[in-house]
């Protein structure tokens, strides 16, 4: 088994965004006799130097959350373009996903940054390590009520998601467990005005708790210990459902049988996660044709490949404020439970979004004559060569057909080739992870 | 943390099982709908995908269905429209329906359990037992025109308490278990006929939500904003494209399902924009809900076919925060309320029906951040022009709820909700769309487009006006109750409400929204109050006036005008005579802007220039003072006189031209009284202040400035209360110190949450422990050197407050000495 071109491509679109030119003529330098030489090279994140958060976000509110927030789109799109290995910042929007908070639900912009932040750095790290983080984590503190989560009236709202979304999923924990964990998680709160974690003793329910059928003076922590380390069947759990979650972020929904079985028990016995991506990477189901059709660009992930062909930048798309349309705006999941995937984004009203931006992209590529070179060109070679400049290979006969036809079709030439490259941007091949 | 796209979250997780309706996927017979369905993930997603493979997907015989028609047909006359409106994260159907004479309540929500109860006077009574959320004016109305009907304890066996897992199984609402791929008006769309279900149902917004997800059929996503919306564009050469692009899902592409469903819904997409783009002009205003109502509406009256229009109003989980963010929630959906049917064509009365729904209700105790936490049994609204008003279903009781965590047990199953409304109002078989029988709940009296027995929608709370210009006028008088002038002659008796027209006549044209008067009341013959609001809508809870005997009280009141161009005043008790000047009018119109100003004194002629005199005028410069611009075109400003020693009354107007016979202020000897006051600034920008009689200190502060380079935009709404500080309304229940009291006004009372400069309101003063004055300022900013309220010892003195609203969308309320209870009313505001 030799590891063709096609997935090649396949890996970086769905660990880099795009095809650089450069990178696959780097991973072609390499072994290409199994699976593990590319991935390790792509996994190979150290290589970045984990991105500094600069100063503008490190404090409270320089100019105003707006400003702020429209630098953070910058910066992260910015990430997701140029770094050496852009599975980092990947793997980062799979967290914010995942352990969700939402700027304008934080109140405070940049304690969201610093707990994306944070993403960044336990990207591929440990699990466990990274969810007793965002136990404690401001930005988590206040967007599921830890921040105000007392002895004598406990709130729920991080004891239920943490075992609902964050770790085993519904249906494995029975509602007393939910109230003991509330419990449990009881004077994790947050000092006033600045918003730092801190444990505060006399707010803290230290009496006996029965959670897993276990009865003591649980902690905060130890629920997360016991779900993830100590409980044999629990953390089982629990690294299935991160798996199968991983596996439908990166390769398709509904893992094929036996990958969870091949996969989870490692994890759960680790719970590393460089380990779990590459053992998602190398297995041969991820290059299936299921696989390479299995899922569709998210909006960030088109903005990402806009910027790239197109060579604009998120200020000059407008990303801060147009990617709402989209149904995917940066920074604010719709809920806890963070975005799904392929049919969530596929209705009129976000297709419309994505059209917007494509539109957008087209008068600025157009600006200074941008693009007259199609005039003298056939159809059919005017066609390819947009394709080409947008990263589609092969254009499928159906869309091409279109495209030619389209073009024949228009009399003028400027909107010949204008329509030509806003009908490229929207054909479904460039949606497509 | 709310969730408008909740259900798709849990189609996705439930998408993992087999479907257990056993839907047949066979080779042949597929439609667009179902080939977009089985391939979208909405149905069977990834299940499919993985049983069926791409390269078993056998597309070629779906490419006819591709080019399917996609066409508007009118509905027919007895066709109902079911309007669904989701209340997203869980609504506290306890403090919406109010069990206000119950004293578990109290004790459950009282103080020391947070306090969230609404207090038994501040409910909206419907009978001895409940009353609703004092947000619910509207709703109220319904209720009083026999138009709403409440079904509680609504729930399901075996309640499930997160957010997913319930909202799918409301939206699914189908008996027995099995998984949610399905949702009911989904099933619904799945039983039309082909050619029309396209356009038979819409959700307002960016994501379809799964109860409106069938086997074979999905409804369509319409963006509340449709400005400049894709596909809408008539350039020959952008027509062409859109013809292009329809191409792309000629025929199956072979790259897999979601590639062909995304060129199928991009051509949706530029169909639904031909028919739907007509509805988006002119562009609806409003916060979000309001408009997405506004759209549903207009969706309607075009006709379209839309028999099923969904929309979510999101935020009700509320675990903390609860007393005002409930409040504004419900102040959303029933300003959504009242806009729709206030947009609503009547031709379209007889055949809609509202219906509510949210995942489940919140624990009867609260906790302690001043929120409650997931519930069980909810209320659930039915309100239409054919529906019976009243209660159904059995409330839940209150005998099992002991202590923090217990939670109610339900009494009526949601389905038979929804089976009443499928087979009374939409035409389906309920009892397989929902796979089991339900008990018919009896709440329409008559069925779709028959004419509905109670007489039509009830008078409307309009919606808030359009952005509106302000023209002032020379001051000229109305009415003077004491001499007949303007056609009355005797004062306002008690509890007498007395209609009086002014669009249209008194110089005010027939454009006119809303007015300022400046209102005076004489000769009271006790303590009273008077309200003035629109015309043809019900008396609101507010105040203009609190005349007491031996004093002249003005005031400024900014009045929408009724529908008729008509206001009402009205006098709670005793008698009174009123009088009144307009001094100007808004209008539609873009010549004329406003900026709210931070107060700023101009003059205090107690500080050099000394008293006016009798007869005597003075001239004020005003342009490029206090951050008024340097060419004006009218200011707002709050006029004091102090230490009167006649009874007499001060005119202003503008500088340089004949002096009106109007009254800005009115006084008696020794009382210190203010009054805001609107007027046109004179050519050499300065306006003119005159003195009748006796001497008088006077004290100018200037609030805005209207100028044509101005951006702001008046816009007028009903008058509504927002704060109260002896009863807790916008602010803690205590009096106010010398401590500044914020208040929030963006998002309340109709005033929405962004896009706002100042806030027109109406402020009392309520028995004040010693002489004293109250400064309105904006929030987060140094209290100025001005007042806008004085006020002796246990008087009750209102003015009209042009407040700047500041960075956080708060006032501050500065009382200057002693305590104080505050009360603002709002009546407007105006954009940024």
């Amino acid at each position: 088994m030799a590891v063709s071109d096609d997935d090649l491509a396949h890996l970086l679109r769905r660990t880099e965004f795009v095809v650089r030119p450069s990178r696959l003529a780097e991973l072609k330098l390499l072994d290409l006799t199994t699976y593990d030489a590319v991935v390790d090279n792509v996994l190979n994140t150290g290589l970045n130097g984990t991105p500094a958060l600069p100063a503008y976000f490190q404090s409270e509110d320089p100019v105003s959350n707006w400003d702020q927030y429209v630098a953070a789109c910058s910066f992260w799109v910015n990430n997701m373009l140029n770094t050496a290995r852009p599975f980092q910042e990947k793997m980062t929007l799979f967290w914010h996903g995942h352990f969700v908070s939402a700027w304008w639900d934080v109140g405070k912009g940049f304690h969201l940054m610093q707990q994306i932040q944070t993403y960044r750095e336990n990207a591929l790290g440990n699990f466990h390590t990274l969810t007793q983080k965002m136990a404690i984590d401001r930005a988590m503190l206040v967007y599921l009520s830890n921040a105000e989560n007392v002895k004598g009236s406990p709130n729920q709202n991080f004891a239920r998601e943490l075992m609902e979304l964050f770790t085993l999923g519904v249906g494995n924990y029975a509602e007393s467990d939910v109230e003991a964990s509330a419990r449990a998680w009881t004077g994790y709160n947050a000092d006033w005005p600045a918003y730092v974690y801190q444990f505060y003793p006399g707010r803290h329910d230290a009496g006996l708790k029965t959670f897993f059928g276990t009865t003591k003076a649980w902690t905060g922590p130890q629920i997360i210990d016991e779900i993830l380390l100590d409980n044999a069947s629990k953390k089982l759990i629990a690294a299935r459902y991160i798996t199968k979650k991983l596996w439908e972020f990166l390769a398709h929904p509904s893992p094929p049988p036996g990958v969870l079985d091949a996969l989870a028990p490692a994890f759960a016995a680790d719970m590393n996660l460089h380990n779990l991506v590459r053992s998602i990477l190398v297995r041969p189901e991820f290059y299936s044709t299921t696989a390479k059709q299995g899922l569709v660009r998210t909006p960030i992930e088109y903005i990402v490949a806009l910027c790239y062909y197109a060579g604009l930048t998120p200020e000059n798309l407008g990303v801060s404020w147009r990617a709402e349309s989209t149904g995917q705006q940066m920074y604010q999941p719709p809920n806890v439970s963070g975005w799904r995937p392929n049919a969530y984004w596929l209705n009129t009203s976000a297709v419309a979004g994505r059209a917007d931006f494509a539109r957008s992209a087209t008068w600025q590529l157009r600006d200074n004559g941008g693009f007259d070179n199609l005039y003298v060109m056939t159809a059919a070679n005017a066609v390819d060569y947009v394709a080409n400049f947008f990263g589609i290979y092969p254009l499928s006969t159906t869309t091409r057909t279109a495209l030619i036809n389209a073009r024949s079709a228009e009399p003028n030439k400027w909107w010949a080739a204008t329509n030509l490259l806003t009908m490229t941007m929207l054909a479904p091949e460039f949606h497509m992870a | 943390m709310l969730d408008p796209d909740i259900s798709t979250a849990e189609a996705r997780r439930l998408l993992s099982r087999p479907d257990a309706l056993g839907d047949v996927l066979g080779p042949r017979g597929w439609t667009r709908r179902k080939f977009l369905q089985a391939v979208g993930g909405g149905v069977l997603g990834g299940a499919a995908l993985n049983s069926l493979g791409p390269g078993q997907f056998g597309l070629g015989h779906l490419g006819f269905d591709l080019h399917e028609a996609f066409a508007a047909t009118p509905i027919g006359g007895h066709d109902g429209i079911v309007v669904n409106i989701v209340l997203y994260g869980g609504n506290d159907g306890l403090n919406t329906v109010v069990p206000y004479t119950n004293g578990k309540y109290y004790d459950s929500r009282g103080p020391g359990h947070g306090n969230l109860a609404i207090p038994a006077d501040q409910v909206l009574p419907l009978d001895g037992t409940f009353g609703l959320h004092p947000s619910l004016g509207y709703t109220k109305r319904l209720w009083d025109a026999g138009q709403l009907a409440i079904v509680h304890g609504v729930g399901y066996p075996n309640p499930d308490l997160s957010h997913f897992t319930s909202m799918a199984i409301w939206m699914n609402a189908r008996f027995g278990s099995g998984p949610a791929s399905t949702g009911w008006v989904g099933r619904w769309l799945d039983g039309q006929p082909a050619a029309t279900a396209d356009l038979m149902a819409a959700t307002i917004g960016s994501s379809v939500p799964l109860h409106l997800i069938g086997a074979v059929r999905r409804a369509v996503a319409v963006p509340e904003n449709g400005d400049g919306m894709f596909g809408t564009g008539t350039d020959p050469a952008e027509v062409r494209m859109f013809t292009g692009l329809r191409s792309f899902s000629a025929s199956p592409a072979g790259r897999g399902p979601w590639h062909d469903m995304f060129a199928s819904v991009l051509k949706t997409q530029l169909d639904l924009a031909t028919d739907v783009s007509p509805v988006y002009s002119p562009a609806p205003t409003g916060d979000g809900f309001v408009k997405k109502m506004t759209v549903a509406a207009r969706l309607i009256n075009a006709n379209l076919g839309f028999r099923v229009l969904d929309l979510g109003l999101d935020g009700f989980d509320t675990h903390d925060g609860q007393p005002l963010n409930h409040a504004d929630l419900l102040t959303q959906l029933d300003t959504g309320l009242a806009t729709f049917f206030s947009t609503l064509d009547a031709a379209f009365y007889s055949r809609v029906t509202v219906v509510t729904m949210s995942e489940f209700g919140r624990t009867p105790f609260s906790n302690d951040s001043s929120g409650t936490d997931h519930g069980t049994a909810n209320v659930q609204f039915v309100m239409g022009p054919n529906i019976k008003g009243g209660h159904y279903g059995q409330p839940s009781s209150f005998n099992t709820i002991v202590d923090q965590w217990d939670r109610f047990d339900m009494t009526t199953d949601f389905r038979h909700v929804l089976g009443t409304v499928i087979d009374g109002w939409m035409g389906g078989d309920a009892s397989t769309i929902l796979n089991g029988q339900y008990e018919n709940l009896g709440f329409f009296l008559t069925g779709p487009g028959d004419p509905p027995p109670s007489g039509g929608i009830p008078p409307l709370i309009t919606p808030p006006s359009s952005p509106t210009e302000f023209v002032s006028m020379n001051p000229r008088r109305l009415f003077d109750t004491r001499d007949g002038t303007g056609g009355r002659l005797g004062p306002l008796g008690p509890g007498e409400s007395w209609p009086f027209t002014i669009r249209g006549q008194h110089g005010v044209p027939t454009g006119a929204i809303a007015v300022a008067l400046n209102l005076t009341a004489v000769d009271a013959s006790g303590p009273t109050y008077v309200t003035a609001w629109p015309g043809g809508q019900p008396r609101p809870t507010t105040s203009n006036l609190n005349p007491v005997p031996g004093m002249a009280v003005p005031n400024l009141a900014i009045i929408r005008l009724g529908n008729a161009g008509d206001v009402n005043f009205f006098n709670n008790s005793g008698t009174v005579n009123l009088l009144a000047d307009v001094v100007g009018y808004f209008q539609d119109g873009t010549s004329v802007g406003m900026a709210p100003l931070a107060p700023a004194r101009l003059i205090d002629t107690r500080e050099g220039r000394g008293a006016l005199g009798p007869g005597e005028m003075l001239d004020l410069q005003v342009a490029g003072r206090g951050g008024v611009s340097t060419s004006p075109e009218a200011v707002a400003l709050n006029v004091t006189v102090t230490g009167p020693t006649a009874g007499s009354f001060l005119t202003v107007w503008p500088s340089g031209e004949p002096r009106p016979f109007a009254s800005s202020v009115n006084m008696v000897p020794g009382q210190t009284v203010p009054n805001m006051v609107l007027t046109r600034v004179g050519a050499n920008g300065m306006v003119s202040i005159y003195n009748n009689s006796g001497s008088t200190d006077v004290v100018v502060d200037v609030l805005g400035c209207f100028d044509a380079d101005a951006a702001g935009r008046y816009v007028a709404l009903s008058p509504r209360r927002v704060l109260d500080t002896r009863d807790g309304l916008g602010a803690p229940l205590a009096q106010v110190g010398q401590t500044p009291l914020e208040v929030t006004l963006l998002g309340r009372g109709g005033v929405p949450t962004s896009g706002v400069s100042g806030v027109m309101l109406n402020v009392t003063a309520v028995t004040p422990t010693r002489d004293t004055y109250v400064t309105v300022y904006p929030g987060g900013g140094d209290r100025p050197t001005a007042s806008n309220l004085n006020v002796s010892v246990g008087q009750v003195i209102p003015n009209m407050v042009l407040a700047r609203i500041g960075p956080e969308g708060t006032v501050l309320m500065y009382n200057n000495g002693g305590v104080v209870d505050l009360v603002a009313d709002v009546v407007g505001y105006f954009t940024d």
